[in-house]
């Protein structure tokens, strides 16, 4: 039976807080004025009142349903306004939309995460209900990059990821500042440190599109199968509804059979590797 | 499915009644060609019968060019659309499986169908573009459409196709049941004679699979050559009866406004962070290939052209997908 629900229509939520995270990223907290829950790795169109509407993949806890937040670095249109809003503005939200991280598969597993940039928002959320089930997982290994120590997000999230049994993380750089003892060199490097049993583990990438690619093959060479792999996938979704045609990828529209993807789902997607 | 006849004048008759309680659009003549017009009784005399085909797709009756999806709104009146040619009858199987989806349903697309009586018309004789039978769809309606309407001389042949179309009929007193043998042969021998036409016409065009497997394989060079003279105008997209592509566009109050859209515009695809699958002109030309032909046939039951050719007519830049086609046969 076809609902009567307007599809297009967004629901108001207040902004409560703004919090920076790093020189171009900041982290909205907001609470919904209607009934809102989401599953970790959907994504949600937030729009500023008369200027536009983005797709972001909250960074909260999915166990949470009163606020959610969404971490967004500044880098278009709609998020310069967005980085202007102060606390107390209106917003509008539209969602969950598509297929987040599969959960119930990864129990019993070694869950390893490879993250870049603003890619540790979904990863964040995703750890939040990864914390939630870890007597059902194995391990948790997050191995994470960002530009510069400043621009690393959420920092006090790896000192209590770190206090957290079965979790571990790594960092990286890729230039170091002074006050900086860690390595430098690209996230993908950091899974030459790590220990992982492979044919029990599922590996989860999500940052920018050269990690997307090189992390993926990194963890091809280090013997994932083609569907062990989970790929967030970035497109620009307008209507999220699996009908405007922004986000298509060859078959697949990434806002309803996305965002999250195997690498066997994608791996014919020449966009993405070539 | 069954036949009723009516004579012309008694058509007309029951299209000037039906105009005092509805809404209906249909095919006339002006200086620009045929298309589609609110019709007013004094046009009733003018309506084209059997004859291919409005410039207009029908889709735009149903997914508006703009329209605030936001805004409270008065209930769509009925309406009733005629002389709709089968290809862009059958073009709403592909957007009725987009719009009429389980999970999310497009409440105005909904409606309108739902408020919508389509009443096809039998092709007789093609245009220079028809290609319809390329892909199984035949030049007139059996099954899709509520009605569609055949004019021999002063006689209307109604085919009553759906519940929806006899609905309609009931209303149509002075029609009666077809009985005439020689009517039904006149119209099958037009419906023959039309393919023949469709056939004559396309000799050689693969079929849509086929299409779907030479797009595929098709190397750079090809799409580099047909989309040399393409200047991304999206007058292929806009008139195709399939291609329904749009953005959203914020208004102040959280409102929405959805307009058409199209993957031939430069930054259809293009995200904040300046990613941009389709920049160069080469990759947009040969997506909307892709899309057409390798896409969304994987995706939907419906096929994604129906051969009826408009957008080889629209094109400014004389680009002739079926010659392309043909070369890489």
């Amino acid at each position: 039976m076809l609902n009567d629900k307007n599809i297009y229509k967004p629901i108001r939520a207040r902004l409560a807080d703004v919090i920076d995270e790093s020189p171009l990223i900041k982290t909205f907290v907001l609470f919904p004025e209607e009934e809102f829950s989401f599953k970790t790795g959907q994504f949600i169109e937030v729009s500023v009142d008369g200027i536009g509407e983005a797709p972001f993949t909250p960074s909260s806890s999915p166990l949470i349903t009163e606020k959610l937040e969404v971490t967004v670095m500044k880098t278009g249109y709609v998020t310069e306004y967005m980085h202007k809003l102060k606390p107390g503005a209106l917003m509008g939200i539209r969602g969950p939309f598509g297929r987040g991280y599969p959960v119930e598969k990864f129990i019993g597993k070694e869950v390893l995460i490879l993250g870049g940039g603003c890619g540790l928002a979904p990863i964040r959320s995703l750890l939040y209900a990864l914390e939630s089930i870890k007597d059902q997982l194995e391990k948790v290994i997050l191995c994470y990059g960002s530009k510069t120590p400043a621009d690393c997000i959420y920092k006090p999230l790896f000192a209590r990821l770190n206090s957290i049994e079965k979790f571990e993380t790594y960092r990286t750089v890729d230039k170091a500042e002074e006050g900086w003892d860690g390595p430098v060199g690209v996230a993908t490097a950091l899974l030459n440190k790590i220990s992982v049993k492979i044919e029990n583990s599922v590996a989860v990438v999500c940052g920018p599109p050269v990690m997307m690619k090189f992390g993926t093959i990194r963890l091809l060479e280090l013997g994932y199968k083609n569907d062990q792999i989970y790929l967030s996938m970035e497109k620009n979704m307008s209507c999220g509804l699996g009908k405007c045609g922004h986000c298509m990828m060859g078959e697949f529209f990434a806002c309803k059979d996305g965002p999250v993807f195997t690498y066997d789902e994608l791996k014919h997607t020449p966009e993405i590797w070539k | 499915m069954y036949y009723l006849t009516i004579s012309k004048e008694d058509w007309d008759k029951s299209l000037g009644q039906l105009l005092l309680s509805g809404t209906i659009y249909a095919p006339v003549q002006n200086e620009f060609g045929q298309d589609y017009e609110l019709l007013k009784l004094s046009d009733i005399q003018n309506i084209i019968y059997n004859k291919p085909k409005p410039a207009t797709p029908l889709k735009n009756f149903f997914l508006p060019i703009k329209e605030n999806v936001t805004s409270e709104r008065d209930a769509e009146k009925p309406r009733i659309i005629m002389g709709i040619p089968n290809c862009d009858i059958e073009a709403l199987n592909l957007t009725d499986e987009i719009y009429l989806d389980d999970i999310f349903n497009d409440l105005f697309y909904r409606k309108r169908r739902e408020n919508t009586i389509l009443i096809s018309s039998d092709c007789f004789g093609i245009q220079e573009h028809c290609h319809c039978l390329s892909y199984d769809i035949r030049p007139y309606a059996m099954d899709k459409a509520d009605m569609s309407v055949i004019r021999k001389d002063e006689e209307v042949i109604l085919r009553v196709i759906s519940s929806k179309g006899e609905e309609l009929a009931k209303k149509l007193s002075a029609a009666v049941p077809l009985t005439d043998k020689n009517v039904l042969t006149f119209m099958e021998s037009k419906q023959i004679e039309t393919e023949n036409l469709v056939r004559e016409a396309n000799k050689g065009l693969p079929d849509y699979k086929k299409t779907g497997v030479l797009v595929q394989k098709a190397e750079k060079e090809v799409w580099e050559k047909y989309s040399s003279n393409c200047v991304s105008c999206g007058a292929c997209t806009t008139i195709c009866p399939t291609c329904t592509c749009f953005l959203l566009i914020d208004k102040p109050g959280f409102e929405k406004v959805k307009q058409v859209d199209a993957c031939q515009y430069p930054g259809f695809e293009r995200v904040a962070g300046g990613e941009d699958a389709l920049f160069e002109l080469h990759n947009r030309f040969k997506n909307r290939y892709m899309c057409k032909y390798v896409w969304k046939p994987q995706k939907f039951k419906a096929i994604a052209c129906t051969g009826c050719g408009r957008c080889i007519e629209a094109c400014i830049g004389k680009i002739n997908k079926n010659e392309l086609f043909m070369e890489l046969v």
